[in-house]
């Protein structure tokens, strides 16, 4: 038996099958779940059946939404969510600007470093309160909890990014006549960002959470906001393929911007 | 005078690293420093190339003191020493200018052509080339523009003995040509001796930091010079850095059959 040593080499077939296995079995134990508790009770509303589901996601994703002419539900509250959703990845981008210049220019790194390590511990969500009263309870209080939340973690990792830069680099910049700028951005930026995009990947899903976090809080649309009120109707039915089409939209987003990443930065090893 | 280091005194917190250096290099010299590792080598050459300043005394390059490096060196370090973003090409044009000009790269072919490149090199990224490769191609990216000192900072050091004899032969010929001052910082005295026509050995005597312990011209001795030149130079050396300065095993490479050990 060498199938549990640190040497295996697992043959192509069993190692794909074995990848696969948990997504396989979770399916099956809700299949019967789902089937035993439905011969109990035919009403039951905890676990809907898949032809329920794809039923429900089907309405969700044809019927138009109340007060809607054409745009069904889904399109509806897909498009809310990602709108806040870009707006919030795209003011992030300001964020890694601001991170390596402090990172290059020691007298900004003074003034900033020291406060976004402090702000960076505050937790974001015991702030919504005050965003919802100092901004409101429309879209700008939903974005500055994104960009509060995420901000300072973007900012500290990008200040590290920068410094990461091997000094020799840097001093070989202004061998070859570069200047400040020059060496901010030809050098160390374009260094780093592979890692910074692949920094802003990781930190999708906290952007998510803060997303649904405001959403379900205060909203009126959204996909947060829907599975917050199909709650209160139990809408399973609903509530699970929501919850997977986001999943879906999420692993879109990452795989996109790993392509991307790839794409633009074809010297980058790791 | 092109290199003038006076009476410089470099201290970390409370540790001395350099006491007392004093070091006149005209221009076209080949000057080659030696010493233990942590004697202060690497220190006095990033004095030359003003990354870093002196506690006391001054450093003039070009009869300038400077605030920090620029163009008036060149810069080939032991390691990172192309941009891992860049090809081959940009990398040896990047201080030429901000746009691709034609000019510009027939120049940079030019050089790459000079260091033992091909064109087909020139669209490729760093990590593509071996090791000897890629500081051929930091050669040339210093060298294009035209500095009047060349610093090396154990530039072949990471370099398996074949490629670095190879490196050897070609930046004494492009010393040669371009009359550049090169100071070339080694801990290998073989290699010093057989590139520079001036070696500066330095030691640290006690806890007051190092200082220069020998400054040697030596006779021009290229790579196929007499063996027993060598070691004797190479001895006298050693003897008066007052340590056993490490002699890497390149027999393969040398042209020299026997060693010597102090």
């Amino acid at each position: 038996m060498n199938l549990l040593r640190i040497d295996a080499q697992p043959a192509r077939v069993p190692a794909w099958i074995l990848s696969w296995f948990l997504f396989a079995a979770g399916i099956a134990i809700y299949f019967y779940a789902a089937e035993q508790r439905h011969r109990e009770n035919p009403d039951d509303r905890v676990m809907p059946t898949v032809t329920q589901m794809v039923r429900a996601f089907q309405d969700a994703a044809e019927k138009p939404a109340d007060g809607e002419e054409q745009r069904s539900m889904l399109v509806t509250d897909t498009l809310a969510t990602g709108r806040r959703f870009l707006i919030s990845v795209a003011l992030l981008f300001p964020a890694v600007l601001l991170g390596l210049h402090m990172a290059m220019f020691p007298y900004l790194g003074a003034c900033f470093l020291r406060f976004f390590q402090f702000f960076d511990k505050i937790v974001a969500l015991s702030l919504l309160p005050i965003l919802f009263i100092a901004f409101g309870i429309d879209e700008l209080s939903k974005i500055m909890l994104i960009v509060i939340g995420v901000a300072p973690t973007i900012i500290l990792d990008t200040v590290n990014l920068a410094k990461g830069v091997p000094r020799e680099q840097i001093v070989k910049g202004f061998t070859l006549g570069a200047g400040d700028f020059a060496i901010t951005y030809r050098i160390v930026l374009k260094q780093i960002m592979p890692r910074v995009l692949n920094s802003i990947r990781l930190n999708l899903k906290a952007v998510m959470l803060f997303l649904f976090a405001g959403e379900m809080i205060a909203s009126t649309d959204g996909l947060a906001y829907r599975i917050a009120l199909l709650r209160r109707h139990m809408g399973m039915d609903t509530i699970l393929p929501y919850v997977l089409w986001v999943a879906l939209l999420l692993f879109a987003v990452d795989l996109g911007m790993s392509t991307l990443n790839k794409k633009l930065h074809p010297w980058f090893q790791e | 005078m092109s290199i003038s280091v006076r009476n410089v005194v470099v201290e970390y917190a409370s540790r001395c690293i350099l006491n007392g250096i004093d070091l006149e290099i005209e221009a076209g010299e080949f000057v080659s420093i030696v010493g233990e590792t942590g004697c202060g080598k690497s220190t006095l050459l990033r004095l030359i190339l003003a990354e870093e300043r002196p506690t006391r005394g001054q450093v003039l390059v070009q009869g300038k003191e400077r605030a920090r490096p620029d163009r008036t060196c060149g810069y080939v370090p032991q390691r990172y020493s192309l941009f891992p973003d860049k090809t081959v090409l940009d990398n040896v044009t990047f201080g030429l200018g901000f746009f691709r000009r034609p000019e510009f790269r027939e120049e940079a072919l030019r050089y790459l052509r000079h260091t033992g490149l091909s064109e087909a090199d020139a669209s490729k990224y760093p990590h593509q080339l071996s090791g000897g490769m890629q500081q051929r191609v930091a050669i040339a990216q210093a060298l294009i523009m035209k500095p009047p000192v060349l610093l090396m900072d154990e530039a072949f050091s990471a370099l398996d003995p074949g490629t670095r004899r190879g490196m050897q032969r070609l930046i004494k010929d492009l010393w040669r040509e371009s009359g550049t001052t090169v100071v070339f910082v080694t801990h290998n005295t073989r290699e010093a001796v057989c590139l520079g026509t001036r070696v500066i050995a330095l030691a640290k005597r006690d806890e007051r930091g190092s200082s220069i312990a020998l400054d040697l011209h030596v006779p021009h001795l290229d790579f196929d010079s007499d063996e027993e030149e060598l070691a004797r130079l190479i001895a006298k050396i050693e003897l008066n850095a007052g340590a056993v300065l490490s002699m890497e095993r390149d027999d393969d490479a040398s042209p020299v059959h026997t060693r010597t050990r102090v």
